[in-house]
């Protein structure tokens, strides 16, 4: 069995995933972060993006989780890894239509903001969520 | 003297009141058990949220952060006052409003956020105050708190407004919500008791970078469980006013039956005598 560390990932509506994992990986602000076993105390913010982590499944057995994330938080304590995500969706429970349909409007956003760079980042997060829900959901292969 | 008939009527009318009540009181109790299951699903990430902004404030120490740097002088207060949508839920409204009422003597100028319809309206009608309004429990409640915490940080950052106040029911126990003021803005921190990692955590990119997001999340987060506070406040209130209503209407209907029992004995009473009078007069 591979080396593990308790995984949370918590969003507010729901603890959504509560477990050992082997690995995870995030979109941090400053690009993709892997947390292994044992990494040193660290704090980061995430923007919306993909989600994964090796995961023990019932058995031991190593599982795959993929999850489109919003906007978050990774903290790596000694022992202990923590997610803090607005939101959390798994492959089954992403509304295809709706992701493409949110894509469209951020980008309309993204281009009425102009110049207010708040409003154009708040787009940008808008239209990376709304990517990684069609990634995870296996469409746009791009991402 | 009401007659036999009156009585019957308005018995029936008792009676469809209670049943209106009684299904009020149903759909509140199933209601409110939704929402104490979103208000514990959402408690993890309170404690979550909490205890990292605990961390990195001790790890950090002074924190150059507008939400944490006393507020521009000389501008209004801002205050959100969290309400329901609906009515029928004794004086859970009222006294919210009276609360926002008392605070409203207090500070002199006040700029008004409102969560909820009927906190919107009273503010409307006794104070004439422009405000920024969304409702409590239509569309996405975590998309509204976002609007709010992104409408009352832009106001603060830019110095719209000094300081933020929220005024929003407090779920003592079932029977009891109580108005609760407290200050969300600026952001004291009175619990340095993170857990201090000895400084050796490291933060990507900067630990100014992390706070910077971590508190405005963090106001979203408080005014979505606040709202969410709120919503389960508001149906526990509700049942206890519709329980209330339905035994009222119980011991109306009660009270009318004996009455209507008393219009129709006596009516029977005076049929007799007046058959006993006509025979005895026949007789005699």
């Amino acid at each position: 069995m591979a080396n593990a560390i308790p995984f949370q990932l918590i969003t507010p509506l729901s603890v959504k995933f509560d477990g050992q994992a082997e690995l995870v990986i995030a979109v941090g602000t400053e690009g993709e972060v892997g947390i292994l076993p044992s990494h040193a105390p660290y704090l980061t913010a995430l923007r919306p993006g993909v989600l994964r982590a090796n995961v023990q499944g019932t058995g031991g057995a190593t599982e795959r989780l993929e999850l489109a994330c919003g906007e978050g938080f990774l903290q790596a304590l000694p022992g202990k890894v923590t997610i803090l995500a607005d939101a959390a969706l798994s492959r089954d429970e992403i509304d295809i239509p709706q992701a493409r349909e949110d894509l469209q409007a951020a980008q309309d956003e993204q281009k009425a903001a102009g110049g207010d760079l708040a409003a154009w980042r708040r787009a940008q997060a808008k239209i990376d969520f709304a990517n990684a829900r069609l990634s995870v959901a296996g469409l746009n292969p791009g991402h | 003297m009401p007659t036999v008939r009156d009585l019957r009527d308005r018995i029936r009318s008792l009676k469809n009141t209670q049943q209106i009540t009684k299904a009020m009181k149903q759909v509140a109790a199933a209601k409110i058990r939704r929402a104490e299951a979103l208000q514990k699903q959402s408690r993890p990430y309170a404690d979550a949220i909490g205890a990292m902004l605990r961390d990195l404030i001790a790890n950090v120490g002074a924190v150059d952060h507008p939400f944490m740097k006393p507020g521009r002088e000389g501008v209004p207060g801002g205050v959100i006052v969290m309400t329901a949508d609906k009515g029928l839920a004794g004086s859970f409204n009222g006294n919210l409003i009276r609360a926002a009422e008392v605070h409203a003597r207090e500070h002199a100028d006040l700029a008004w956020y409102s969560i909820g319809i009927k906190g919107r309206n009273a503010l409307r009608r006794q104070r004439g105050e422009m405000l920024q309004f969304w409702p409590l429990a239509q569309g996405d409640m975590f998309a509204n708190a976002r609007d709010l915490a992104e409408r009352v940080t832009v106001d603060f950052v830019g110095g719209k407004i000094g300081t933020l106040t929220l005024i929003s029911p407090k779920l003592v126990n079932m029977m009891t919500q109580r108005p609760e003021v407290r200050q969300l803005l600026p952001i004291t921190a009175d619990e340095p008791n993170g857990e201090k990692t000895g400084g050796s955590v490291e933060f990507e990119p900067s630990p100014e970078f992390v706070l910077g997001r971590l508190l405005p999340k963090y106001l979203e987060f408080t005014l979505y469980s606040a709202m969410l506070e709120t919503n389960a406040s508001f149906y526990a209130a509700q049942l206890i006013a519709m329980n209330n209503a339905t035994d009222n209407a119980k011991k109306l209907i009660d009270e009318n039956t004996v009455e209507m029992n008393k219009a129709r004995q006596a009516a029977i009473t005076k049929e007799i005598l007046e058959i006993v009078g006509g025979a005895e007069a026949l007789a005699g």
